[in-house]
Order: structure tokens, then C-alpha cells, then sequence
């Protein structure tokens, strides 16, 4: 067998789940590769959601959620430099608007505070009105370690960071088939292809009952539930200092339709709360959209019907099906009977928050398998600067161009994204050359024109550059194909 | 760096714009221009037609770029391109950015001539899942006219404006099936004779009050379910049919581009999506004008000139100093049957084009001036009114001497 | 006989209403409304003897600053022969530089018109 697809351990799914183990555990002497189904790193539900940190005082005390919550998000900040990712602990306030709500503001805030999450605070009118003008309510409970991250580029920037550090990433490589002969796993994967390692992980989310069946585990299935968002023009971030939810109704899966600032200033409104069939249900809805756009422009009066730049939706992993509701806790397991299989299963909200968590869950069950020894060249750094060019100052931007002229190109006029930042996304370390990747890692085509001004430069710089032909262009999955061929 | 007027844009309004600028004698005009060649949009519209009114011939945009683009070197007016303004301030400073670096530039006068950008997918709300094959109408005019890169195979075009119309025609012509266009409203969005010679001609169909409610596919667009509305645009039940095709172009509204402006804190007028303007096409702020699509959508590229000429003429007097400072202003509002006219406002110093658009199309109607005390000032008959047809009314300065407030309206 | 034709000459898109006389291959117009301008009855006459259109698309070009140079007829060709025409077009391959009136083609098909390029296409630097 090919030498190069022997792993120590490998990884099923790129997820954030996925690619924070992959970090993790690139820190010890691994031998480590990671099997993604998609083109690209976090195509599921790690780039469609509401990129929030969560503070931990949802869950109750003494489960995994509870725990991997609080400590994932007392990891965030040291992680997200190290990545160089954009962060920012913005604080939440849960708002009551009727007295009947008073009191599950005082339960949450002991929940937390049993929890371990610091710094909560009942606050009034008057303090919350300081917080964030023109809130509305009549008590809030203030929990300041809430926080907001790009969920994308923070799970790229693990893979890339993983990838810096040695592991292997394949993309386009769906598993269809697993045996243990002894102590390997033999793994097949869609094309053919086999991979062999010692330990197995399953961070494959919405698919990780099926990785469990491929095992012959049956205990499991997840209910899909679809969130759908609204993405606001930038027009309006300022609206918001710090996210706002309301009160928790008892009984309801989700946490309410909400607004929630993105780190890069848009505004979210979602999201929604449907049961669907199929792990791949990423269609939105009129029906909810509406519903959206109405509840959002009662909770910002301000919004008008053309803000609205485009719609999402993601899918949760939930393992409780629709007429029970809810939530039920992580599963993180190591499977004694198939000894070095690691399952991860309804790693749903706080998924994000809990990932950099969840790894060193991962790495303890780890040892119950392999020995680790860490490695003295683990690089913790990734090159390059947080954020993009256009957030730079005056001077670091005249600095940054006359080192580098396509700095000085803007490509997207909406983003002001340069030309030097769409070329490094072209090179990506994980060699992914998907229009998508580029959206992701440069923040083109995700303005409020949606690529109607740079699709068609990005398309020219791809052909002249780097000699795409028209057949070449993928949107984002195997299939997408955006050209039929030339003109003439 | 200081330049007396900068007009930012190079398209047919920044073209036409900067040679007024220079003619009417101001020392230095300057365009920037963020694409690698002037002419802007007209680039990609090989089509013909243009040039009409002003040149008495049906040119290509190409064309009718390249007869402005001369005349400016023949001026000498001085251009940047491939550089980007990222920023405007209320004082007329402009920051640059370009290969070269960045770089700022004191103005006395600033023309804004950015033109415009396509309603998009998100922002028509449309449902269904995120496949490839859905391009904006100019989205594919570029890829098809200046990439030489061919976007699909049987295409669907919702909404019938004129960019959707033309390449309507232009992907039939090179091969591509055209199942049809679909238009919500119970009327055309695009100019008759681009229904005539774009669909009619070729036996595309269009069909009205319908529109497009569902995308599908996963990968590549599979088909698209359309459906007929009811009189407020809402889908009707039991209506709905799938229609295969790999290719859905949007022509579904165009913008004005104002980001910039608005960060300066030109005042923005909510009917037209462009700057509240004057009689000399001056903004909200002080010597900063505006003018083309920037402004207000056009129809026909040669008013864009047209309107473009007389903001250049006023930006090049206000750098001169020979434009007083904003005074006591009359208002024009839109009365019935207007969806916006503009100028909003006047000084009742000049003659001025009125432009506007009519809510819906009529027939045999009068557009009609009136004053505050409802007396008529002016009145001009038309057998047919469009909403895709813009009007303009030339207005003499004596009929509105002693108006203090203007109404117009249709009769 | 009658017809409803909508101008196509100006962006005024006037709404005629034709009404004519055809005997045998003699056609004679009795009657044109609804025309803002001169052009109009002379326009309803070519049409309903046969629609003609300019027609505008782009050719091939080797070594430019872009690979399409965008062309025109310099003047109407019948409707029913422009796939035809199309198909001619397709087939040209021109090499950079071209320079905007540049003739294309002469009488393509037997037609009476040019075809010319309308954008100047310099040589790729």
C-alpha cells in the first residue's frame, strides 16, 4: 500500500470539530491526514452559522456542553491571534420584556455562574440602554465573555495551521466504506482510494451517524434542523454595540430569531428552526425569509427591505428527532470495542465555541490509544496579518504596496479587497481552487454587489494568471461548473 | 496632489463630465477610472443603438465610448487608471489607491460618476438552494463580450430590463437555448423596441405577472420554479411550474453606486438611490456634484451625456468661484402618477432639465408643473408614457420666476 | 390588411398601426398612425415587406489585450438570414492589432453590408 496514506491518525470530516483536532494534535510527533467529502474545509455547518462564542450559560451544569463551552471560549482569544483571526468579545445581553421572563434571567445567571462563566450581571433599563441604544426590555442579564468570530475563516485558518504543522488534507474524498483488520482502520473513500491509520476520529457532523453505521454502530441518527439567515449591508452595523436575545422561551429547539453583528460589521437575522430530511436541505425558504425580514425590521427599525444582501442556511446536527425537540448533550467517546475509534456525535450549538475544547477532549481519549510526544517545531503562528488590507492604516497600506504592488489594486470595490489578497487566496496552502475557497478566505464577492463587480476580474485574473480555461471554474462542489466553454 | 475638478468615473457620465469641465475653462480636470480602460460599462455593450439623440447614428457602446474618449485626449484632459477612490471627504478630499500607491488629492470641485450595480440574487430575496449558473445580466454581458467565456446552455432570464433583454438576444445568437423571460410586474421593465427586436424578434416569450420562486440544484442550477403574482407581486398558489435550465440571469434593477458619496455625507434621495441634487446637479454638499447612473438610472446613455455635460460645466464654474454658495432653494416634488423627478430642488436662477419617471405606462396623458397654488406652468402631452422610458422637460427659468413650491404630476 | 408593429429605430419604440394592400408581389401601404417622428411610415414599410436588423456580435482575435473584438453591420441585413450570418462570423479569426471601423468582411453572403469592428483591440502587452 502507497506509503502516503498511512496515518497515525486520521480525521473524518474538515469541519471547525475536525480541523481544531487536526491542530491540536499536530502539536505531538503524528502522523496525522484529514478525509473531507467537500472541496474545500468548512462547506457544512461551521461556515453557516451565526459565528458567535457563546459564554456557557445555556447548558446545564455538569454536561459537555456546559464545560467544553466555558473552556473553548476562554481559548478563543489566544487561538484566534495565534491564527491570525478577527475576534471580539462584544457581550450579549438576554433581554426579558415581561416580568414572567424576570425570572429565567435569575436562572441563567446561576446556571452560568455554575457554569464558571465570569463577569455575569442582571442589569436595568438604564444600564442596558448604555450598552445598546434604543434596546428595549425591562431587565437583561449582561454576560461580557459573549464574543463574535468569523466562523469561516476561523475554521480555515485551524486547517491551515494544521497544514503548516504536517497534517494531510484530502478534500473531494467522501468515505464510503471502514473495516478494522487487527489494529488498523482501512478506509475507503468514494474514488477508490484507501487510507489506513491506528486511530480513527468521527467529526463528520451531519453525517457522523452514517460514519457510525459504515462501523456497524447503530445507536445513532441525526435529525437535521435547518437555521435560516438574512446577511444585512453594512450600512446598518453600527446599530449594533453587543448581541441581543431575548429571553428563553422553554420548550423551543433554537434560541429565538435574533440579531447578531458579524465580526466584519454585517448583520445577521436569524436563525430560524425547521426539522428537514436530508443532511443536504440547504435551500431557503420564502416562507421564512419573510418571517426574517419582518421580525427583523421590528427589532431594528431602521432596516429597509433593500439591505438585505443575500440569504444562507445551515444545518444543525441535532440527535433529538422533531416531536421530541431540544437539546441533548455532546457525545464524545472513545469506542472501547473498536479500540482506537474516536466519535464525535451532535456536535451542535456551541459547536464553534466548544471546538478548541473538544480537541483537548480529543487528545486525552487519545492517549488511552497511542503515546504523545510533543513536538519542539510546532509552528503556533501563522504568518500574514488579522483581518484584510482594507482595515490596515494609511500608512501600513503605503508600506504593504510599495512591498507589493497588487496590494495597491482593489478588486473588490465593496469590500475593498485587494488583488494581492485574491492571489494569496488563489495559492492557498490547501491547493483549493474553488470560487467559494476565494469568497471564503479573501471576503470577495461578499459584498453588497455579491461578485457583480469582481467575479468577472477574478475570473480575469484566474484565465490570464493562472491559466484557468472556462471548463476549470467550480462555484464550490464537484459539479458546480459556472462555464460552458468559450464564445469563440 | 491638487487638481481643480476630479471626476470620479470614466464611463459615459465621467467622460462627458470631465470634457464639459475643461471646455467651460477649468485648469485641471483629472478622472480616476478603477478598470484598466475609460469607456466604463459601454465596453461590454457591443450592442447598437447609442448615439441616437447625439449623434444621429446607432453606434455601439464601443463606439460611442471611443467618440468621447477622443475628444478628451483631444482636451487633454489627464486620467488615472486601475485606481480606485476609497474614500471622499466633505471637504473634496479624495484618497487613491493604485499600483503606485495611495495617494490624496485635494479638489475644488468633485463630479461623482460612479455609476451603478445590478440587484442581485440575495437582494431580490430569492428562495431555493445557492447553485453555479446564476449570473446578474451584466455579469454574463462581461464574461460573453469581453472574456470570450460562454455561461451556459438553456437559460432563463428573470426580469425584463433592458440589459436582460439585449442578452437575451446576444446568448441566443451564440447558441445558448432562451426558454423565456419572466417579468413580475404586468408590464416590461425594458424599452418597447428592446422587446421587439431582443425577444419578439426571435420568437423569445415573455411572460408577464410571472416570476421566478425557487432555484434549484445543488451543484449546477438544475431548473427554476416560476409562478404567476397576484396585483401585489405575491405568488400565486397553484400556478407554479419547474422549468429546466442550467443558466438564470438577473436583470431585476440597478443601484446607484453610492457607497462613497454616502460615507461623505451626501444626502441620498430614497426614490432615486442617488444624491438629493440642484439645479446644477449639486449635491447636498458644497461644489460636489453628480451625474449619469450615480444619480438616477437612465434609459439612454445619451442623456447620461447630456446631464454629465452640465454637471462638468457647474463643477468647473464652482471651482472657478463662480458658483454661488447654496442659497435659498424651491422644491420639486413627485405628485401623482410620478414615481421621482429631479432636480428636488432649484434656485429659480436657470433653465434646467427636469427629468423623471411615471409610475406605470399610460396613455394620452399630460405631464404637468404646477405651482403651490396649483397654477399650471408648464404642460407637455405624450401619447404613451413608460416607466422605462425616462421624460425630460426642458424648463425655462421665467415659467417658475415666482414659484415657491413645484408639484409635478401626470393628467 | 392590418398590422401592429413597434418601431425599432429610435428608443422611442413608437407602437404603428400599418395597414396595407398586397397584390401579388406589389405591396402597397394605405395607412401608418401612431409614429412620433418622419421615420416611422418609411420604417412600417421595410418591415412588413421584411424585417431587417443590424446585427452586432463579436470575432475572434489572437494576441490582443482581449480575445474578442466586438463587430457590427453597417447596415440592416434581413432578420431570416442572420443565423447564417452568425455562422460566417463564427468562423473569422483575426490577429491584433484591429482598429475600430476596421472592415471585417465584404457583402457576407451576398449581403449588401460591411461587417466592421467597433473596438480598437491593441496588441497584448
Amino acid at each position: 500500500m502507497d506509503q502516503g496514506t498511512r496515518y497515525d491518525v486520521l480525521i473524518i470530516g474538515a469541519g471547525v470539530v475536525g480541523n481544531a483536532i487536526a491542530r491540536e494534535l499536530s502539536k505531538y510527533k503524528l502522523k496525522i491526514g484529514v478525509l473531507e467529502k467537500e472541496l474545500d474545509v468548512g462547506m457544512g455547518t461551521s461556515s453557516r452559522n451565526s459565528g458567535v462564542i457563546h459564554s456557557g450559560i445555556h447548558y446545564k451544569p455538569g454536561t459537555l456542553r456546559a464545560k467544553l463551552n466555558v473552556l473553548g471560549n476562554s481559548m478563543f482569544e489566544r487561538l484566534c491571534r495565534e491564527l491570525k483571526v478577527k475576534m471580539s468579545y462584544i457581550g450579549k445581553l438576554t433581554v426579558a420584556q415581561e416580568d414572567s421572563e424576570i425570572k429565567s434571567l435569575y436562572e441563567l445567571k446561576e446556571q452560568g455562574e455554575a457554569n464558571g462563566v465570569p463577569g455575569l450581571q442582571i442589569l436595568k433599563r438604564d444600564e442596558m440602554e448604555k450598552l445598546q441604544p434604543g434596546v428595549g426590555g425591562i431587565l437583561a442579564l449582561y454576560s461580557p465573555s459573549t464574543g463574535i468570530v468569523c466562523p469561516y475563516t476561523f475554521t480555515i485558518r485551524l486547517a491551515e495551521s494544521a497544514f503548516r504543522n504536517g497534517v494531510s488534507f484530502w478534500l473531494g474524498k467522501k468515505v464510503v466504506a471502514i473495516e478494522k483488520r487487527f489494529d488498523t482502520f482501512l478506509v475507503k473513500t468514494q474514488d477508490g482510494e484507501t487510507f489506513t491509520s491506528r486511530v480513527l476520529i468521527n467529526s463528520a457532523g451531519l453525517y457522523s451517524d452514517q460514519i457510525c453505521r459504515l462501523l456497524g454502530i447503530e445507536e445513532y441518527k441525526i435529525y437535521p434542523c435547518r437555521g435560516e439567515y438574512l446577511i444585512l449591508d453594512k450600512r446598518l452595523g453600527h446599530h449594533l454595540k453587543t448581541l441581543v436575545y431575548p429571553a428563553p422561551h422553554h420548550g423551543k429547539a433554537g434560541l429565538g430569531i435574533h440579531l447578531t453583528k458579524t465580526v466584519d460589521g454585517n448583520i445577521l437575522i436569524g436563525p430560524s428552526n425547521e426539522y428537514v430530511n436530508s443532511p443536504e436541505e440547504y435551500a431557503t425558504t420564502r416562507e421564512i425569509m419573510e418571517v426574517l425580514l419582518k421580525e427583523g425590521k421590528e427589532l431594528l427599525p431602521d432596516l429597509e427591505t433593500s439591505d438585505v444582501i443575500r440569504s444562507f442556511c445551515g444545518l444543525r446536527a441535532k440527535q433529538t428527532p422533531p416531536e421530541v425537540g431540544g437539546f441533548r448533550d455532546f457525545v464524545i467517546e472513545h469506542r472501547k470495542e473498536i479500540k482506537g475509534f474516536i466519535n464525535l456525535l451532535g456536535i451542535e450549538s456551541p459547536g464553534l465555541t466548544s471546538a478548541p475544547a473538544i480537541a483537548l477532549t480529543v487528545k486525552d481519549l487519545l492517549e488511552e490509544v497511542l503515546t504523545l510526544e510533543e513536538r519542539e517545531d510546532f509552528l503556533s503562528e501563522l504568518p500574514g496579518f488579522t483581518g484584510y488590507f482594507s482595515e490596515l492604516s494609511y500608512e501600513e497600506k503605503m508600506d504593504l504596496i510599495s512591498k507589493e504592488k497588487d496590494y495597491g489594486q482593489i478588486v473588490c470595490r465593496c469590500e475593498g479587497i485587494t488583488k494581492k489578497e485574491v492571489i494569496d487566496a488563489i495559492q492557498n496552502p490547501l491547493g483549493v481552487k474553488t470560487l467559494s475557497s476565494l469568497r471564503y478566505r479573501a471576503r470577495v464577492m461578499m459584498g453588497r454587489c455579491q461578485g457583480g463587480f469582481c467575479l468577472p476580474r477574478i475570473v480575469e485574473i484566474l484565465t490570464k494568471e493562472f491559466g484557468f480555461r472556462p471548463e476549470d471554474f467550480l462555484l464550490h462542489r464537484e459539479g458546480s461548473y459556472l462555464f460552458t466553454g468559450n464564445v469563440r | 496632489m491638487k487638481r481643480e475638478v476630479v471626476v470620479i468615473g470614466g464611463g459615459p457620465a465621467g467622460l462627458a463630465a470631465a470634457i464639459s469641465a475643461k471646455r467651460a475653462g477649468a485648469r485641471d480636470v483629472l478622472i480616476v477610472e478603477r478598470d484598466k480602460r475609460l469607456g466604463g460599462i459601454l465596453n461590454q455593450c457591443i450592442h447598437d443603438g447609442f448615439g441616437l439623440h447625439r449623434f444621429k447614428e446607432a453606434l455601439s457602446g464601443p463606439e460611442y465610448a471611443k467618440r468621447f474618449i477622443e475628444r478628451l485626449d483631444a482636451e487633454g484632459v489627464e486620467y488615472m487608471l486601475d485606481t480606485m477612490v476609497t474614500k471622499l471627504g466633505r471637504d473634496k478630499t479624495l484618497e487613491l489607491s493604485s499600483a503606485k500607491g495611495l495617494k490624496r488629492i485635494e479638489a475644488k470641485a468633485v463630479v461623482l460618476a460612479m455609476g451603478c450595480r445590478e440587484r442581485t440574487q440575495g437582494a431580490i430575496m430569492l428562495p431555493g438552494t445557492r447553485p453555479s449558473g446564476i449570473y446578474t445580466a451584466g455579469q454574463a454581458q462581461n464574461l460573453i463580450n469581453l472574456q470570450n467565456i460562454m455561461v451556459g446552455k438553456r437559460a432563463v432570464v428573470l426580469g425584463s430590463g433592458d440589459i436582460g433583454l439585449i442578452m437575451a438576444r446576444r446568448l441566443l445568437l451564440e447558441g445558448c437555448e432562451v426558454v423565456g423571460v419572466y417579468e413580475i410586474l404586468p408590464y416590461p421593465s425594458g424599452l418597447p423596441r428592446n422587446i421587439q427586436q431582443c425577444l419578439l424578434d426571435y420568437g423569445i416569450p415573455l411572460h408577464l405577472s410571472t416570476t421566478v420562486v425557487e432555484v434549484h440544484g445543488e451543484r449546477r442550477l438544475t431548473g427554476v420554479s416560476v409562478a404567476k403574482v397576484d396585483p401585489n407581486r405575491r405568488p400565486l398558489p397553484n400556478t407554479t411550474s419547474f422549468i429546466p435550465c442550467d443558466t438564470l440571469l438577473l436583470s431585476v434593477g440597478l443601484i446607484p453606486e453610492n457607497e462613497l458619496s454616502r460615507e461623505a455625507g451626501v444626502e441620498i434621495e430614497p426614490m432615486t438611490g442617488g444624491p438629493l441634487v440642484d439645479d446644477t446637479l449639486m449635491t447636498s454638499l458644497e461644489g460636489i456634484f453628480a451625474c449619469g447612473n450615480v444619480l438616477q438610472v437612465h434609459d439612454l446613455v445619451d442623456h447620461v451625456s447630456e446631464e454629465s455635460e452640465l454637471a462638468g460645466l457647474f463643477g468647473a464654474r464652482f471651482s472657478e468661484g463662480e458658483l454661488r454658495p447654496l442659497g435659498e432653494y424651491t422644491s420639486i416634488r413627485p405628485g401623482p402618477g410620478i414615481r421621482y423627478c429631479l432636480p428636488q430642488r432649484v434656485s429659480r436662477e436657470r433653465d434646467f432639465f427636469l427629468s423623471l419617471r411615471v409610475k406605470e405606462p399610460m396613455r394620452d396623458k399630460k405631464i404637468v408643473l404646477l405651482d403651490e397654488n396649483r397654477k399650471r406652468l408648464i404642460q407637455k402631452s405624450f401619447p404613451r408614457l413608460h416607466p422605462a422610458v425616462m421624460v425630460r422637460l426642458k424648463v425655462m427659468v421665467e415659467k417658475i420666476a415666482k414659484a415657491k413650491g413645484l408639484e409635478v404630476r401626470v393628467e | 390588411m392590418r398590422r401592429e408593429l413597434v418601431c425599432v429605430i429610435c428608443p422611442n419604440g413608437c407602437e404603428l398601426e400599418v395597414e396595407y394592400q398586397k397584390q401579388g408581389e406589389a405591396l402597397e401601404i394605405t395607412k401608418v398612425e401612431g409614429q412620433l417622428c418622419k421615420k416611422g411610415p418609411k420604417w412600417a414599410e421595410s418591415e412588413i415587406k421584411g424585417s431587417v436588423r443590424t446585427i452586432c456580435t463579436s470575432v475572434s482575435v489572437e494576441g490582443g489585450e482581449l480575445p474578442l473584438v466586438s463587430v457590427r453591420t453597417t447596415s440592416p441585413v434581413p432578420l431570416n438570414s442572420i443565423f447564417d450570418l452568425m455562422e460566417e462570423i463564427k468562423r473569422i479569426r483575426l490577429k491584433a492589432p484591429v482598429r475600430s471601423g476596421q472592415v471585417i468582411l465584404k457583402n457576407p453572403k451576398g449581403l449588401r453590408t460591411l461587417i466592421i469592428a467597433t473596438k480598437d483591440i491593441p496588441l497584448k502587452t
